[in-house]
């Protein structure tokens, strides 16, 4: 799932123009953001709070088995890494 | 001598050509493009194509005889200083990102539950999602995506 400050309605869209079939969540006040510690304070446009890019892969008891924070906004996990994880959880 | 006789120095020109294609290459992970080297890749394109500019530019001036285009020359270098400038900046202010996120969730730590609503309005809590299916197997393993958002 992906997790954002934007609207609803803005990642629907978004899903659509895609053809996405995860969910996204909105988290416009960036309430869950910063209680994962991802706020990108007036990082967004207009210099609006927004997450950093961050990536969790959470196992049934909620434990975190993979995890992906980048200091590049160009830079993001690669595929095959994260797959690899996923393939160790049972 | 005559000018006709005079060459151009195609270094110049290939090195405004790199500097350019070096600093345009920062714009390729937002249209889909893998980009975990380029970053690095993109910087030092801009910064070779610079430097060929510099040594176009410093035979241009130095064996006048054999090569022409002094201003064309020098107009050429300072676009590719330019893109430089702009290649350095944009390497920069991507790389920075200000939050710590030394309290974020660590590896075998707990994520925190959380309820938001999902894109059609509807609440979703995650630890939910591992226990309501609908009849179909329950998820393994879920992956949170945060996003700067879009647009």
């Amino acid at each position: 799932m992906a997790i954002s400050v934007d609207a609803p309605d803005v990642s629907e869209n978004l899903r659509r123009q895609r053809g996405y079939t995860f969910l996204f969540l909105s988290d416009p006040k960036a309430d869950v953001i910063r209680r994962y510690e991802l706020l990108h304070a007036r990082g967004g446009p207009e210099g609006t709070d927004i997450s950093r890019p961050a990536e969790f892969l959470i196992d049934r008891s909620g434990t975190v088995r993979w995890e992906n924070f980048t200091e590049d906004i160009r830079v993001r996990p690669r595929a095959d890494e994260l797959l690899a994880a996923a393939h160790a959880i049972r | 001598m005559a000018d006709a006789t005079r060459k151009r120095s195609l270094a110049i020109w290939i090195g405004l050509l790199l500097t350019v294609l070096g600093t345009l290459s920062n714009g390729l992970p937002f249209i889909g493009f893998p980009a975990a080297p380029v970053p690095w890749i993109s910087l030092l394109v801009s910064l070779i194509g610079f430097v060929v500019v510099l040594v176009g530019l410093w035979r241009t001036f130095g064996q006048s005889t054999v090569y022409k285009g002094k201003v064309s020359g020098s107009i050429a270098a300072a676009f590719s200083l330019l893109f430089l400038a702009g290649a350095i900046v944009f390497f920069w202010t991507a790389r920075h990102i200000p939050a710590e996120s030394a309290t974020a969730p660590q590896l075998g730590q707990r994520a925190p539950d959380f309820t938001l609503p999902d894109s059609t309005g509807h609440s979703v809590s995650l630890m939910q999602l591992f226990s309501d299916s609908a009849g179909k197997e329950p998820h393994k393993a879920l992956l949170l995506v945060f996003y700067r958002g879009y647009w």
